[in-house]
């Protein structure tokens, strides 16, 4: 089943617009959402939340309209901001008792165990937990409202390495059952490697690409090659490098014929994001 | 919506503001004083913090992440300002009886606080709330141009009616002279202000939540 289903969001603001946003995320996997700062992410979310109103475009959650549904279905999103905080001055549990009584399915058992398994502190004040246990606690009432979306804004910002991989593991493990999915964006390519399943690409407010990871990353070459030989090859490259050791460009798979005159890589996900923005620099 | 009401009342609004038209109600035992002022400590104290405490709290994102429709959310923030209102003006009014017993041979310059007095109370509140709930829902964050014009109609109606109460034989006799004991006509006044507070604060309400559905968190 599609899990989420964004399709043809166009939103134009003064100095920016999402331009035919489109993508899937099935239910039971991790999707790596990915971008720039800048890049559209966030305005993203907050369509798919129904935050800010579309220009055009509809976003279907379990199959189910958002616009028409908003309210029974943001009972099945859970959410996070890396980067946002709410009364940060209240205790967790004064926080808990005011957002337990707005959802239908709450699970106290579940609550507890949670918080338990996130060593999270009921006495605790929201400004007193770190980055990494402000996600956590976020989580811990998603699941405990039994959120079968998550949708996460760069929860690994500003984390520091053992907690980001600390959470990506919790990540991995709460898709393992097949039927809680996850939409995380971040410009932290890395946490992308090691634990999404699927990976789309915004870039100025477009998606350059939405696929499985392997699939998504195996679109791209990495190119070396002569200065002397960037001629013949320039027009296809999406962007490129040069140094004094030669040239490094990103090209579309399908645009390459193997040849003598340029070694091949497969790019990480950060070269791709780097090249796909020089690409853009170059445009300017 | 009681939910949301409740959020309100655990999260959103310190428990000092519950307490407070206590202490500002008990102004009213100052003898012959300018009485629209204690009030209008609502509009200028309480108001202010509890919608700065919300922007500084991300409660508009909160709130518009939870599962309830727009509608409820401006219903439930205008609920607690009437509520909040009405613990004001009744505190006030406890006092103010008081008041009346203590001096009771008092030559007063400003309103008497006679029914007919909290009735012109709720028309002031009333006024507040027309300009303040529906211009604060322009953005439902920015809360200073919203505050500071809803107070001014406010003074600006409270020193009309002081100006009348002076200047005009019939509202001196009425509410400081011979008929401030006229029960029946004091009591109509009341009315009227609770059905002008109420018809204001529901205007002001409607346009809110038109305005509150264009508004982008």
């Amino acid at each position: 089943m599609i899990m989420l289903d964004v399709k043809n969001l166009n939103k134009k603001f003064p100095h920016f617009q999402l331009s035919d946003v489109s993508f899937q995320l099935p239910q039971g996997y991790i999707m790596g959402f990915i971008g720039l700062n800048g890049a559209g992410k966030t305005t993203t979310i907050k369509s798919i939340l129904n935050l800010i109103s579309v220009d055009s475009g509809d976003i279907h959650i379990m199959g189910k309209s958002m616009n028409e549904h908003e309210v029974e279905l943001k009972q099945t999103v859970g959410y996070a901001f890396g980067n946002v905080d709410f009364y940060t001055r209240s205790k967790i549990k004064t926080l808990t008792n005011v957002y337990k009584t707005f959802y239908d399915n709450w699970n106290e058992e579940s609550y507890r165990h949670y918080m338990q398994k996130f060593k999270l502190v009921e006495d605790k004040k929201i400004a007193e937990l770190s980055t990494g246990m402000k996600v956590k606690y976020s989580l811990a009432l998603a699941l405990s409202h039994g959120a079968k979306l998550l949708i996460l804004d760069e929860p690994t910002s500003g984390l520091d390495p053992a907690a980001r991989d600390d959470l990506l593991d919790v990540f991995r493990e709460l898709v393992q059952g097949g039927e809680i999915s996850i939409l995380f964006s971040t410009h932290i390519t890395s946490d992308l490697e090691k634990c999404a399943d699927y990976i789309t690409y915004i870039n100025d407010g477009r998606i350059i690409n939405s696929a499985e990871k392997e699939d998504f990353v195996d679109m791209y070459r990495l190119i070396n090659g002569r200065v002397e030989d960037l001629d013949h090859i320039k027009d296809r490259l999406i962007s490129y490098k040069v140094t004094s050791f030669g040239f490094t460009g990103l090209i579309l798979t399908e645009n390459f014929a193997p040849s003598a005159a340029f070694k091949t890589a497969i790019p990480n996900l950060e070269e791709i994001m780097i090249y796909y923005s020089k690409k853009e620099a170059a445009h300017v | 919506m009681y939910n949301l009401l409740l959020k309100e009342i655990k999260l959103g609004v310190n428990p000092f503001f519950f307490v407070l038209p206590f202490i500002t109600g008990a102004l009213m035992l100052i003898p012959g004083w300018l009485y629209f002022i204690v009030p209008l400590y609502f509009c200028m104290i309480t108001i202010p913090n509890i919608f700065g405490g919300y922007k500084s709290q991300n409660d508009l994102m909160f709130t518009s992440m939870l599962p309830v429709d727009k509608k409820n959310i401006v219903k439930s923030k205008v609920l607690l300002i009437v509520l909040l209102e009405a613990l004001h003006v009744l505190t006030a009014m406890i006092y103010g009886k008081i008041s009346l017993s203590l001096y009771p041979y008092l030559d007063y310059i400003f309103f008497k606080p006679t029914p007919g007095f909290w009735g012109l109370t709720l028309i002031m509140l009333a006024l507040f709330n027309l300009f303040f709930i529906s211009m604060y829902y322009k953005t439902a964050y920015k809360y200073g141009a919203a505050t500071l014009v809803a107070s001014t109609a406010a003074v600006l109606f409270a020193g009309g009616a002081e100006w009348l109460g002076i200047q005009n034989q019939f509202v001196y006799n009425l509410f400081k002279g011979s008929g401030s004991g006229d029960g029946l006509i004091h009591y109509s006044i009341l009315l009227t202000g609770v059905l002008i507070f109420a018809a204001l604060t529901y205007v002001a309400y409607r346009i809110a939540y038109q305005r509150f559905k264009k508004v982008e968190v």
